[in-house]
Parts: C-alpha cells; sequence; structure tokens
C-alpha cells in the first residue's frame, strides 16, 4: 500500500517542538516536489505549557482542505493528545513515546485512549534523545525521524530541512538535531509496520525547489511586498497579528515603515493619510478591529482614498472566539460604516490566493480611489499550502498621480467623468493643492450638501467600481467541475471553498451532477458571473461558516434568486462530510424529482 | 450484577477474548479491559499459515471486527506488556510504566516458543511462528520454492509444513522428543506418522541432535549436528511445543510450576485471580497432578468457564479430554489439534 | 441662540481679504465662522506663519478633526484633509510616515482632541510625530451647538448639563507636557501678534509640537470664556521661564486660572522619522535586537 494522500498530525506541549518537528516536516515535503496542505493550532494561553497541534496533509494530487481524519497521529505529550487520538482514521497509526519517566495512573498513557481499529506504535523517544544527544530535548526530531523511517522517505531531504532550520545557530545545534532525527529514523525503518505503508515517490517532474511552505498570513506580506507596499501601520490582533510582525522585520529592509499604532482606529486613519499621501499603505487586523474601523472606511470611500486593510475573521461577535475560525465578519466588510459605503472586498479562497489579492489590492485601490478590504480567516490565515512564487512580481507598480501639466484653475479633485475616476493628486504635487473630507463635497472637494450633488456623487462612488469585476489580471469569481447544466451547485467563498471543492468532487464520483464556484470579489459582486451559474444549477447551495448565511443574503439578495443555506459555526472549518451529506440530500431530495 | 467491579483480562487470545465476551454478556454494568502485546486485535493463531495462501492483508486474518469492542464497552489495550502484578494491591503495571487497578484478574497471556537450551543462542538465525510479525517475516525470508528447515516439529509446526508443501515450498522436518507435541504417543506411532509425513512430502531427518545455526549465502542457513553433518535450507523455523508467558507473574503472590497452578474452577492461589489457556496448569483429581491443555477449543472453553467462575458460577473444566492423532482414509496425518 | 453661519462659498467672484502676499495662503473659500468668532485669528495667524516660514502651500499638509475648529484646512490654500472626529493625530502620522518633506500641520477643537480623540495623544506625543498640533480651545462643543468639553469650566450651564457641568476641566498643557511632547506652547486668539508668532515656532520645532490656543466661541458662551473674560485672565510666561526644565513647565501649566502666554517646554530628541530611519539601517545591516 503506498501513500498518495496521508495526513500526519502531531500534537504536544508548547515546549515540546510540536510545531517545529510540523515545520521541518511540511517544508521537507514541499522541497521533495509533494503537495502540501498544513494547519498548525497553538494555545489559546499565551505562554506556558499549552497544547499546540500542527496537520500536514502531504499528497500527490493537488489537495484543496484538510482531511477530518489523519493518517498518522503523533503523541509528544498524552495529556494533550489523549482527547485528538479520535481523530484518526480507522486503521491509521497512533504514534507516541512509550517510555514515560515515572509511573502514571490508569487512564494517563495514550494506549489507554486508541480505538480498537487504531494501530498503535510506540518507541521511547525521550529514551533516546537521551542516549544519543545527552538530554530530552531532541526527542520531537526523534519522533520525527521516527515518522519518516515509518514512512520510508529519504532521510537526505529532512537533513537538509533541519540545517536550513538551524542554520543561523551553531553548527552542532544541526549536528545534535540530525544524530536525533537519525536515531528516531532508524528506529521507525525498523519497526514492523503492518500496513506496509511508504510515502509514493513525488510525481515525476516535480520541481520543489521553488515550492515554499507559506501560511495564508505569510502569502499575504509576501503579496505586499512584492507590490512594493510603503507603509504599514497595525494593532496587534489574533489571528493577523503574524502580517504586522513579519512586516516589522522584512518592511524596513527595504526602507518601507512599519508603526504599532494605538488602537485600530489609527491603524486605519494613519494607513488613510498615508494613502492620501501617495503612499501604498496596507493594516490588518480582524473583526473587532474592523467593527472600530468602519467610521474610517467610510472616510475613505466619501474622500476616495487609496487604502488596503487585511481582516482575518475569527469567531464573533465582541470578542468572540479568538482562537477559532469563522466566516462572520462579511457583513462588516461589505456593508459596515455609515451611509451608503461601497468598497472593494476581495476573499481568496487559498494561501496562492492570498498572496495574489494582497498584491493586487494595491492596484485596486489605487485604480478605483477605494478602500480594498481583504478577507481572510484564521484558518486560512495558519495554514500552510505549497506556494511557489512568482519570479517576476505580478504587480502593477504603484500609479502616482500627477497633478502637472494640468489645466489651470482650482484642481476639481472629485471631477465627474465617464468612468466616475477623478484625477488625483498628492501632497507635493504643484498644482493639485485641494482638500478633502468627510463631508459630502462637490468636485473641487468643498462642502455641498445639495440633493442632486448628493445623488450624483453617490452614483460616482457606487459605479465606478463596476469595472473592478472585469479588472485585468484578477479572478473574481471561478467554476470547477463540469460545466453547463447541473443538478446541485455549490457557491462558496474564503477557506471553506477547499473542503466545497473536496465535497463536489467526491460527490461527481457518488455520480451526482454537480459543480461548484468560488466568488473572490465580495464587492461589488461579479453578477455577470454568478448569475450564468445560477442559471445553469437546479438548486444552488451556499456553505458558509457563520450563523446567519452572510453570502446566501448577499447573492440571493443582489440576484432575487433562492438559495440553500449550510451555516456552521463550530470554531473549525467546515467538515468535507457535511457538505457532501448535504449535496447527497438536495441531489436525491424531491426537489431533484420535480427538476425538468 | 456487580455495577462498578473493574475484570481486567490480561491476553487477548482465543482464552482471553471469550472471557470478555462472556464477562460483558454475564455483567453488563462492569468495567472490563482486555489487554494485550500485541499490536493486533484479537486474531486466531492458528490462522497463521494462512498468510502463505495469500491472506496477506492482517484485516482478514482478524476473528472479529476490531469495533466489537467499542460496541461492547470493553476497553481494549494493545500494545501493552503487563510487567508487574501486585497481588495485594490488586495492581497491574504496564511496561510503559501506567498503573492499573483491577478487582478480579484473568491471566490468559497464552505460551512462548519453547527452545532447547543449546539453540538458546542461535535464536537470531530463527525464525518463530507465534505472530503476525513472525508469518510476514517468514514469507520474506522464503523464496518461492524455497526450503523451511523445521526443527523439532511439534504440532503447530507441522500444520505449517502442510501449508508449505502445497504452496510449492520443501520442507526438512528434523524430528525429535517434541515432534507431535501436545500429543503423547509411542515410539511405534510415532514411527507411523513420520512415514506418513515423508509420503506427504516432508523430508524427516531422524536420529540427529541439531547443535548450531549458521548463516550461510545461499540458501541463507544452514543447520548443524552433532556429527558436523549439515543441512541447508532458506529459513530455520523451531517447533518445540509452548512454554507459558509468566515472567510478569513473580511478584503476584500465585503459585506456579511451569504455567499458572490452577484449581479445576481455574482459580489460582489469589482469591482474585484466575488464569486461563496456555498458560496454566489445571489440577486434575483423577490424575492428581497440574496438566497443561492445549488447542484453541480448550482454551476458549477454558476462557468462557473462567469468566463464568468470576462472575458467580462454580463449574469445574473436564481435564480428562484428549486429542486423538493419527493417519486418515488418504494416509495423511490427522489430528483433533488441527481440526477447526 | 444663534445658529452658525451657513457655508458661504466664492469660488466665482474670489473676494481677496488682504493685499498682501499672505493671501496666497488662503484658500478661495470664505470661513463659515460666525462672525467674532476666535478662530479668524487662527486662520490668520497661520498664514502669516507659513509666509514667514517660507512653505509652499503644496508642501503643507493641514489635517483637521470635526467641529468649527476642524473646519479650519478649507480655509488654507494647502493640501487640506478633514477627516473624522478626533482622528486628526493619526491621519496626521501616516501623512508624516508617508512623506517626510511634508509640513504637517493637525487642527482641532477642544472636544475633538480631549473627549473623543483624546487617546491618539499621548501615542502622537510620545513618537515625537514631527508634527504641528493646533487646538483651538473654546471650552465647548461649537459646532453640535453649545455643549460642555473636556475643558469646560465647572458650573458650565449648556443644554447637556442644564444643573451645570460638575465635571472637572483637563488641564491640557500638564497632560501633553506628561505625554513627552516636545514643543509645548500656548497662544490666545486675543492675542495674534503673539498667535502668529507661536504658530511659526511650533512649525518649526523638529518634533512633535503642540500649541494650546484659547478662543471664545462667541455664539454659545457669553459667560465664561468671553474676550473680555480670557482678555483680563491671561498673562505672559516669567521673563525667566526656562523653557528646557520640565518641572517649571508644569508649575506654569499648574496655574489655570492665570493662564500664561508663551513657549512652556522645548526639547530635541529623534524624531518617529529618526526613529524609523534607524529601524531601516538595521533592518538592512540584518541586526535584530535579540
Ligand atoms: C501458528 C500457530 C498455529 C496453531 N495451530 C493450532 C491448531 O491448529 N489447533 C489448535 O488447537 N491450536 C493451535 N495453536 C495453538 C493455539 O493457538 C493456542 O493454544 C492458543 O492460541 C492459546 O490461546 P491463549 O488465549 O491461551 O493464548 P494466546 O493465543 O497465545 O494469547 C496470548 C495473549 O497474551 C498476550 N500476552 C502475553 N504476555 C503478555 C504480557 N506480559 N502482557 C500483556 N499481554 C501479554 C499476548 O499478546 C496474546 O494476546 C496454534 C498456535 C500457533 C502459534
Ligand atoms: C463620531 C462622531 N460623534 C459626534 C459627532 C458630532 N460632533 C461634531 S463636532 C463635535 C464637537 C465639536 O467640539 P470641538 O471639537 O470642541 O470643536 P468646536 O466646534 O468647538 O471648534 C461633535 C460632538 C461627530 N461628527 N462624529
Ligand atoms: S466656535 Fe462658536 S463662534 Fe466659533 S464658529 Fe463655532 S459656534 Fe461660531
Ligand atoms: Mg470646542
Amino acid at each position: 500500500m503506498t501513500g498518495t494522500d496521508v495526513q500526519f498530525a502531531i500534537c504536544g506541549s508548547a515546549g515540546d517542538g510540536t510545531i517545529a518537528a510540523g515545520d521541518i516536516l511540511k517544508r521537507t515535503m514541499a522541497a521533495m516536489g509533494y503537495k502540501v496542505i498544513a494547519f498548525d493550532i497553538y494555545p489559546a494561553e499565551i505562554r506556558g505549557f499549552g497544547k499546540c497541534i500542527s496537520r500536514v496533509r502531504v499528497s500527490i494530487e493537488q489537495a484543496y482542505s484538510l482531511k477530518r481524519r489523519s493518517d498518522v497521529f503523533l503523541s509528544l505529550n498524552d495529556a494533550h493528545a489523549i482527547p485528538h487520538v479520535g481523530e484518526v482514521r480507522d486503521f491509521g497509526a497512533v504514534v507516541y513515546d512509550d517510555a514515560p519517566i515515572a509511573t502514571i495512573p490508569e487512564g494517563a498513557h495514550i494506549s489507554a485512549h486508541i480505538r480498537p481499529a487504531q494501530l498503535p506504535y510506540g518507541a521511547s523517544f525521550r529514551q533516546i534523545s537521551d542516549k544519543v544527544t545527552g538530554n530530552a530535548r531532541a526527542r520531537n526530531l526523534v519522533a520525527l525521524g521516527y515518522l519518516a523511517g515509518l514512512y520510508g522517505m529519504p532521510r537526505d531531504a529532512f537533513h537538509k530541512t533541519i540545517g536550513r532550520k538551524f542554520a543561523t545557530k551553531a553548527a552542532s545545534v544541526t549536528q545534535v538535531n540530525v544524530r536525533a532525527f537519525d536515531a528516531g529514523y532508524d528506529a521507525g525503518a525498523s519497526v514492523f509496520k503492518l500496513d506496509d505503508v511508504v510515502m509514493a515517490p513525488p510525481p515525476v517532474g516535480a520541481d520543489g525547489s521553488r515550492a515554499q511552505m507559506m501560511t495564508g498570513n505569510g502569502a499575504t506580506v509576501r503579496g505586499l511586498l512584492d507590490a512594493d507596499i510603503d507603509c504599514f501601520f497595525g494593532y496587534p490582533i489574533t489571528p493577523a497579528t503574524s502580517i504586522m510582525e513579519r512586516l516589522a522585520t522584512d518592511l524596513p529592509k527595504r526602507g518601507g515603515r512599519m508603526l504599532q499604532t494605538e488602537d485600530e482606529i489609527s491603524a486605519i486613519a494613519a494607513t488613510i493619510g498615508a494613502g492620501y499621501a501617495g503612499a501604498r499603505a496596507a493594516t490588518a487586523t480582524s473583526g473587532p478591529g474592523l467593527a472600530l474601523m468602519t467610521e474610517m472606511m467610510g472616510l475613505g470611500v466619501i474622500a476616495e482614498v487609496p487604502s488596503v486593510t487585511i481582516v482575518s475573521q475569527r469567531g464573533g461577535p465582541s470578542t468572540g472566539l479568538p482562537t477559532k475560525t469563522e466566516q462572520s465578519d462579511l457583513n462588516l466588510a461589505v456593508y459596515g460604516g455609515s451611509g451608503d459605503a461601497q468598497r472593494i472586498v476581495l476573499a481568496p479562497t487559498n494561501v496562492e490566493g492570498c498572496y495574489r489579492c494582497a498584491g493586487i489590492a494595491f492596484e485596486l485601490a489605487e485604480k478605483f480611489q477605494t478602500p480594498v478590504i481583504v478577507l481572510i480567516d484564521l484558518y486560512l490565515s495558519n495554514r500552510y499550502e505549497t506556494v511557489i512564487p512568482p519570479e517576476v512580481k505580478p504587480f502593477a507598480p504603484k500609479a502616482i498621480p500627477d497633478a502637472a501639466g494640468r489645466s489651470s484653475g482650482p484642481f476639481k479633485r472629485f471631477a465627474f467623468t465617464d468612468d466616475g475616476l477623478s484625477p488625483r493628486a498628492i501632497p507635493g504635487q504643484n498644482g493639485g493643492v485641494h482638500t478633502i473630507t468627510g463631508l459630502e463635497h462637490n468636485e473641487l472637494g468643498r462642502p455641498a450638501d445639495q440633493a442632486d450633488n448628493h445623488q450624483r456623487m453617490s452614483r460616482k462612488r457606487h459605479d465606478k467600481l463596476l469595472a473592478a469585476t472585469r479588472h485585468p489580471g484578477l479572478t473574481v469569481a471561478k467554476r470547477f467541475g463540469r460545466t453547463g447544466k447541473v443538478d446541485v451547485g455549490i457557491l462558496g467563498w474564503g477557506s471553506t471553498f477547499g473542503e466545497i471543492l473536496e465535497a463536489m468532487y467526491a460527490a461527481e464520483r457518488e455520480g451526482i451532477s454537480c459543480s461548484a464556484m468560488k466568488v473572490v470579489m465580495l464587492s461589488p459582486l461579479p453578477v455577470h458571473l454568478i448569475e450564468p451559474f445560477f442559471d445553469d444549477c437546479r438548486i444552488v447551495l451556499v456553505p458558509e461558516l457563520n450563523h446567519e448565511g452572510q453570502l446566501a443574503h448577499l447573492v440571493s439578495g443582489t440576484l432575487g434568486r433562492p438559495v440553500v443555506r449550510l451555516d456552521r459555526v463550530t470554531g473549525a472549518p467546515m467538515e468535507v462530510d457535511t457538505i457532501l451529506a448535504e449535496i447527497r440530500r438536495l441531489a436525491l431530495g424531491p426537489a431533484a424529482g420535480n427538476a425538468a | 450484577m456487580s455495577a462498578g467491579l473493574h475484570y481486567v483480562v490480561i491476553g487477548a487470545g482465543s482464552a482471553g477474548h471469550g472471557a470478555v465476551t462472556t464477562l460483558r454478556a454475564r455483567d453488563p454494568a462492569a468495567r472490563i479491559t482486555l489487554v494485550t502485546m500485541s499490536r493486533l486485535p484479537f486474531y486466531n493463531r492458528f490462522d497463521l499459515p494462512r498468510y502463505f495462501r495469500g491472506t496477506t492483508d492482517w484485516r482478514n486474518l482478524l476473528a472479529v471486527a476490531p469495533q466489537i469492542y467499542d460496541e461492547l464497552a470493553i476497553t481494549l489495550r494493545r500494545n501493552s506488556r503487563v510487567d508487574e502484578i501486585d497481588g495485594r494491591a490488586r495492581t497491574l503495571t504496564f511496561s510503559h510504566k501506567e498503573v492499573v487497578g483491577y478487582d478480579k484478574l484473568l491471566v490468559c497471556t497464552g505460551g512462548g516458543g519453547h527452545l532447547p537450551e543449546v539453540l538458546v543462542e542461535y535464536k537470531s538465525l530463527m525464525h518463530g511462528f507465534a505472530t503476525f510479525e513472525d508469518a510476514t517475516r517468514v514469507a520474506r525470508a522464503l523464496p518461492a520454492k524455497g526450503r523451511v528447515i523445521l526443527l523439532g516439529g511439534d504440532m503447530i509446526g507441522l500444520d505449517l509444513a502442510r501449508t508449505l508443501i502445497d504452496t510449492g515450498h520443501r520442507v526438512t522436518l528434523v524430528a525429535g522428543e517434541f515432534t507431535f507435541w501436545p500429543h503423547r504417543i509411542d515410539a511405534a506411532k510415532r514411527a507411523e506418522l513420520l512415514a506418513a509425513l515423508s509420503r506427504a512430502g516432508v523430508d524427516v531427518v531422524t536420529g540427529r541432535t541439531p547443535v548450531a545455526i549458521e548463516a550461510a549465502a545461499k540458501p541463507a542457513r544452514r543447520v548443524i549436528f552433532e556429527d558436523d553433518s549439515a543441512i541447508a535450507g532458506d529459513v530455520v523455523m523451531p517447533f518445540f511445543g509452548s512454554m507459558p508467558l509468566v515472567d510478569f507473574m513473580l511478584g503476584a503472590g500465585v503459585d506456579m510450576e511451569r504455567g499458572i497452578l490452577v484449581d479445576p474452577r481455574l482459580k489460582s492461589s489469589n482469591e482474585s485471580i484466575w488464569a486461563a489457556g496456555d498458560v496454566c496448569q489445571i489440577w486434575s483429581d483423577e490424575l492428581k497432578e497440574y496438566r497443561f491443555l492445549h488447542g484453541w477449543k480448550n482454551v476458549r472453553l477454558m476462557g468462557e468457564l473462567a469468566a463464568r467462575n468470576m462472575t458467580g458460577a462454580a463449574e469445574e473444566f473436564d481435564v480428562t479430554a484428549d486429542f486423538a492423532i493419527g493417519i486418515d482414509a488418504s494416509g495423511h496425518v490427522q489430528s483433533d489439534f488441527w481440526e477447526q | 441662540m444663534n445658529e452658525p453661519l451657513k457655508p458661504v462659498y466664492l469660488d466665482e467672484k474670489l473676494v481677496e481679504i488682504r493685499a498682501d502676499g499672505h493671501q496666497d495662503y488662503r484658500s478661495k473659500a470664505l470661513p463659515t465662522w460666525c462672525p467674532g468668532c476666535g478662530y479668524f485669528s487662527m486662520a490668520e495667524g497661520f498664514t502669516q506663519s507659513l509666509k514667514r516660514l517660507g512653505r509652499e502651500p503644496e508642501d503643507v499638509v493641514v489635517v483637521s478633526g470635526i467641529g468649527c475648529a476642524s473646519r479650519f484646512p478649507f480655509f488654507i490654500n494647502a493640501y487640506g484633509f478633514h477627516t473624522l472626529h478626533g482622528r486628526t493625530l493619526p491621519v496626521a502620522t501616516g501623512v508624516k510616515q508617508a512623506n517626510d518633506a511634508l509640513t504637517v500641520v493637525a487642527v482641532g477643537g477642544d472636544g475633538d482632541a480631549f473627549a473623543i480623540g483624546g487617546g491618539h495623544i499621548p501615542h502622537a506625543a510620545r513618537r515625537n510625530v514631527d508634527i504641528t498640533y493646533m487646538v483651538f480651545d473654546n471650552g465647548i462643543y461649537g459646532l453640535t451647538k453649545g455643549q460642555t468639553s473636556p475643558t469646560s469650566v465647572l458650573g458650565f450651564t449648556t443644554p447637556t448639563t442644564p444643573y451645570a457641568n460638575g465635571d472637572e476641566p483637563l488641564n491640557p498643557l500638564m497632560m501633553l507636557l506628561a505625554a513627552k511632547a516636545s514643543w509645548v506652547g500656548q497662544a490666545y486668539a486675543g492675542n495674534p501678534h503673539h498667535l502668529t508668532d507661536m504658530m511659526a515656532e511650533a512649525i518649526a520645532h523638529r518634533g512633535f509640537s503642540y500649541l494650546h490656543i484659547l478662543s471664545p466661541c462667541v455664539t454659545f458662551d457669553k459667560t465664561t470664556r468671553t474676550y473680555k473674560n480670557l482678555g483680563m485672565m491671561v498673562r505672559d510666561l516669567p521673563a525667566d521661564h526656562d523653557r528646557r526644565n520640565l518641572m517649571a513647565a508644569m508649575a506654569e501649566a499648574t496655574k489655570v486660572d492665570r493662564p500664561a502666554l508663551g513657549v512652556f517646554y522645548e526639547e530635541e530628541r529623534p524624531t518617529l522619522a529618526d526613529v524609523m530611519d534607524g529601524i531601516a539601517e538595521r533592518a538592512r545591516k540584518g541586526i535584530a535586537a535579540e
């Protein structure tokens, strides 16, 4: 039996090197040319010995989501791992340390909890680490080596990753870790395997040398950097903080600036201030921060100032579930704020998409002179996927407005034009002096509350954005699977789309006529692509991680078409099986019989 | 019945499995834990020769679906070796240092292959045949049409020999006092049976005592005899009957000889400990001795009877039953031990 | 009560208010403030000071919040950003982060500054963002027609304090000194020449300069901060006041019954831009603070 699609889960406490082990695993697999998708869970506690889980799915074919059931589960800390044993599939392996230091009461060892159909693999990681390195610290590498040995993966690929990981440390650190890894590898390779599982070799020609393991947040940062971001302003909030932290390191290296502001209001205010002054500026936050930012979003809309806001959603409302994923800020992102304040909202569905959306956001913000929100969620923020970054930066350089050479007279910053886009000038430019305001204004930017002016300006601000749905180089919506008429259509957005795709393909294999569409641009809605999809589907299902069916309302409200909602707010990604069951129900239900 | 009692059964073979299902049927409220060193749930060891007939996926060997333990609310502890029993405190300690308490304990740890003293140092050059892992290793080491040298030749080994001949392998039997164990037979019968084996295609070696084993190029093994003569084969397998696995019982405060000594009700000298299967020696009033009763049918009945007695019954095990061995109409060796 | 006058825009028929050079710094919009409002002095003083400093209109950005005071940028010929109530400082910080070469002046009223925007003040001050913050303090919410503000005096009766204001007014100068503003001064709308000097000095200061300007709201406050009252209260800082002495500045700032005019405190220290440049340099050299 060869593994073409194996999901590893490593569970331990913060001090065990759990995430580090997962990290080496995923980077090695990616470098070998496998497709990797991974998700780490860190402790909710700030410090100490909280629970960590690293899940790594390694496959030959591209996978779209993590599997609900892991194939292999490694415990580095039984107390933390025990509640998770159930996630291992039948005949999947549970790997653990079988030599605790002291006696423990009944039930404290993970072997007490392994289900009858799961396969136990015990080895003494601690003792092996002690023996080959002199202490137990490297037992995570021993355990990782054991997994690699068990699956017959090439040793030297791991050695390379380990070397890279500890490149900044003394050479002895790498040596110790390699020794620990090798000792574990030998144990894993020699253990009697019940199922003769070996990882199938990566596809011929697969080149992992340029592949990188990136999280959604990491790819977002990369996108911002490749789009030559100048300034970033942020206020720490889970799960967006790592964006800010990474930019704090990387942005100054290229002369850019990162400032930690006193709150989210300041963060967006400064972003808009910098955008007004001609910089490519961005901020990043989560739902509670976006709630604080909405007043400023409105200002950005009416004053027509470019800005980019990355929003990584978590469970809400209020402080909600800070460490759990959810997709419940769609309404806030699309509508949040006073008045009619349409802005551009992009929701990538995978890590690669985070890169593209974050990068192109500046282009859109500048071209359409508007706030752009890139809406992701904790699951996408933190999950790793293999990404091959383009060799040439794929984003348009900053469009520096130029007021020079225009005809004399006062500068009409908000001049009415055919496409609704007015000339822009930035401070420092001669001939473009003007004042912008959050008050409704005339073409000059002077306060003006006449009825017809407000009507025209509102239309200008709304209509100018419609062209964004046809902006070149950006996938605003895309259909997957079967083309033409189908029985069940699944419409989705954001991180959930991975599970939707897996469910859709599974349903198709079962003979159900179905097809899926992702909506990346949530505002303005690409009706010209979504409407034909509805025309082709007898029934449209909208699975999303919120309780109110936010995309369902947005789409059915805009199109005036019914949808079937599938809402879940468990704090976890939607399960493929849940979606699949709903597809089956819809396909076989009485409605199917009625279909002409 | 007795709500909250914790029954622990060590050994998930025929005896242990029979015991836990009986315990559950008779005491729906009890906690029941079944312990095994194996990574596999219960399978019948006598099925292992099937490996050579193509049953290489262990799932197909399992005697019951593993989920049955969930359904019966029996905690199955696999990959867990018991290292120690404290008969007074009524606890057992696993090699992974977990301490588990019990109210009533049934020991069904069966037996391991017995090796004559002289061959112990060559253990690593021989292939045992007690577990699925063993079967896999033998199969890997044995080329097509390869030769297996059986030392001793108890009924377990001869069962394997029948299969190997069917599957095109060659078998050499180095016969001795353990040949046909656990049958107790006289010299005449022995000669008759050996002749039948020869006719069935087994190369029978008699009157020579193996004293050493060597690794060689091809085939991979040589068995050296007292007289310095030698035979060659791909795999050497010892079949000298079985010895109870009782090391962990040494501190339990239970009377033992070779196995755990039990009365006909399968209770040991400790109030809370019973034993069943290949691991125990049962007192026979008739024979006035403790005797082993091997074979899966005996063993399963023992497990079930012990479980009934642990839950209030007072039944006695029939110690007189014995296996018959002979030669059937078509000239093949025929034994009750093999009958399934 | 009087309504503040509706805005009057004279884009078409430009009326030059003054004939001298600082008109270049006046926009073509006529101020919408009530006749007699102290804020006229601010516009006048500001344009004078820009002229004195020789800053080109296109290199100046005036950022304001919401309120009568915050209407200010509309009346100035420079880049202007009339933002949100209370958010002047973070927007100004962003503008300055984007382009160090700009002269950035933040403007707002006392409510804008110390009520809704109070949370931003200490941070802009301690970071020493190289901008000038001018608060026009009339001790009242002018634009919303006369409610109490954080600097209203005790006992002030307004529509929201019909039984008299019982909230102790805060001391803006103490607050700014405590927040490490690197330049702190006070001026009075009724003393326009001194006001112009102070504005020029505040803008010239390298770092975060805070200019507190006392001003009457002639429409909604007929009793407390009238020109008459303010004129009698204000005094000059003592001639020997040491503007480098923080404790001396604090001591003067506590004398709220006799507000002093002049520069309370001044120090030179790295600005936010300096800090950013330092970070960029260390980042490029790969020096991370362990
Ligand atoms: C290859 C082979 C073929 C056979 N063929 C036949 C046949 O044809 N007919 C027949 O009647 N008999 C046959 N037998 C014998 C028969 O299988 C045994 O009599 C029977 O298996 C004994 O059952 P048991 O339950 O007593 O012990 P076993 O089946 O040996 O089970 C012992 C259990 O105890 C566990 N255990 C042992 N020590 C410990 C410890 N310290 N801690 C935890 N767990 C422990 C083991 O993991 C195992 O689960 C054969 C045996 C083999 C190996
Ligand atoms: C978020 C928000 N809350 C309330 C208001 C209403 N509002 C506008 S100006 C103002 C107070 C103005 O007082 P101050 O800042 O002292 O300026 P002044 O008008 O006195 O110059 C208020 C409460 C607003 N515009 N925005
Ligand atoms: S502050 Fe008072 S006087 Fe000045 S414009 Fe406002 S309402 Fe009129
Ligand atoms: Mg005021």
